[in-house]
């Protein structure tokens, strides 16, 4: 089966969507209580669960669409994402090492995706 | 802000948890070919029961996502959930009798050199803050 390009638009989509899964749990997380009130007014915890869930449900709908090993690879793009949001939205930093490390998962990724 | 080692702890068990709901999310989604929105369709996803359990752990694993993240950068844990694909190379390669290829197992060691370096990243900046505030 060849890869449809919808496909791989989704799952690019779908990256960006669950991306904002970590970004939001961290926010979430510094106000993290167990009290059950609480919980449910962390409303950056509820939206962490929200786009999380819908990026699984993103991928389940788009990996119907091409050959896993073009689009498995394709989800390490949320290593960007994630970086750029944190750098953003966490007020973290990146250097040179980590953006080293973050294309070097990317390609060895797809290495792995190529080989399947 | 320093990582934690007990946070890298949970982030990894968090990926094994993640891992295997994959495994099992795609075994639940496969029974069901066609994405149709019947009342059997959606009967049929509340008792599928591969596809329950993989929901199940993916939420485990993002509660531990959470409590890890109280340990650490976020630029440094998450970039460690790309340790699943060691996992499913190697796992795949026992269960399945898959082949690990020459490529294949070059991939692993390239995501491993690759985590390895957001960890040292991790470490310039601690070196530098400690230069910065004495």
């Amino acid at each position: 089966m060849a890869t449809q390009l919808w496909a791989v638009i989704l799952i690019i989509f779908g990256t960006f969507v669950g991306s904002l899964g970590p970004i939001l749990f961290k926010k979430a997380s510094d106000k993290l209580s167990f009290n059950p009130f609480k919980l449910i007014k962390n409303y950056m915890l509820i939206l962490g669960f929200f786009f999380y869930g819908l990026s699984l449900i993103i991928y389940l709908i788009a990996i119907r669409g091409g050959e896993l090993s073009v689009l498995y690879p394709l989800v390490s793009i949320s290593y960007i994402w994630v970086s750029l949001l944190s750098i953003k939205y966490l007020n973290e930093k990146m250097n040179l090492y980590k953006w080293l490390g973050v294309i070097m998962i990317i390609f060895g990724v797809s290495m792995i995706g190529i080989a399947s | 802000m320093a990582t934690k080692s007990w946070a890298i702890g949970l982030i990894l068990l968090c990926t094994l948890l993640t891992t295997t709901a994959q495994i099992f999310l795609k075994l639940g989604i496969d029974n069901f070919p066609q994405l149709i929105f019947q009342l059997q369709t959606i009967l049929g996803i509340i008792l599928d029961w591969p596809l329950i359990l993989g929901i199940f752990l993916y939420g485990i694993g993002a509660v531990l996502m959470i409590i890890a993240f109280k340990g650490g950068d976020v630029t440094v844990l998450y970039p460690i959930f790309a340790s699943s694909y060691i996992w499913v190379s190697l796992l795949s390669a026992y269960f399945f009798a898959d082949t690990l290829s020459l490529m294949k197992i070059a991939g692993v060691f390239i995501v491993i050199l690759g985590i390895s370096f957001i960890a040292l990243g991790s470490k310039k900046h601690s070196a530098i803050e400690y230069v910065e505030a004495p």
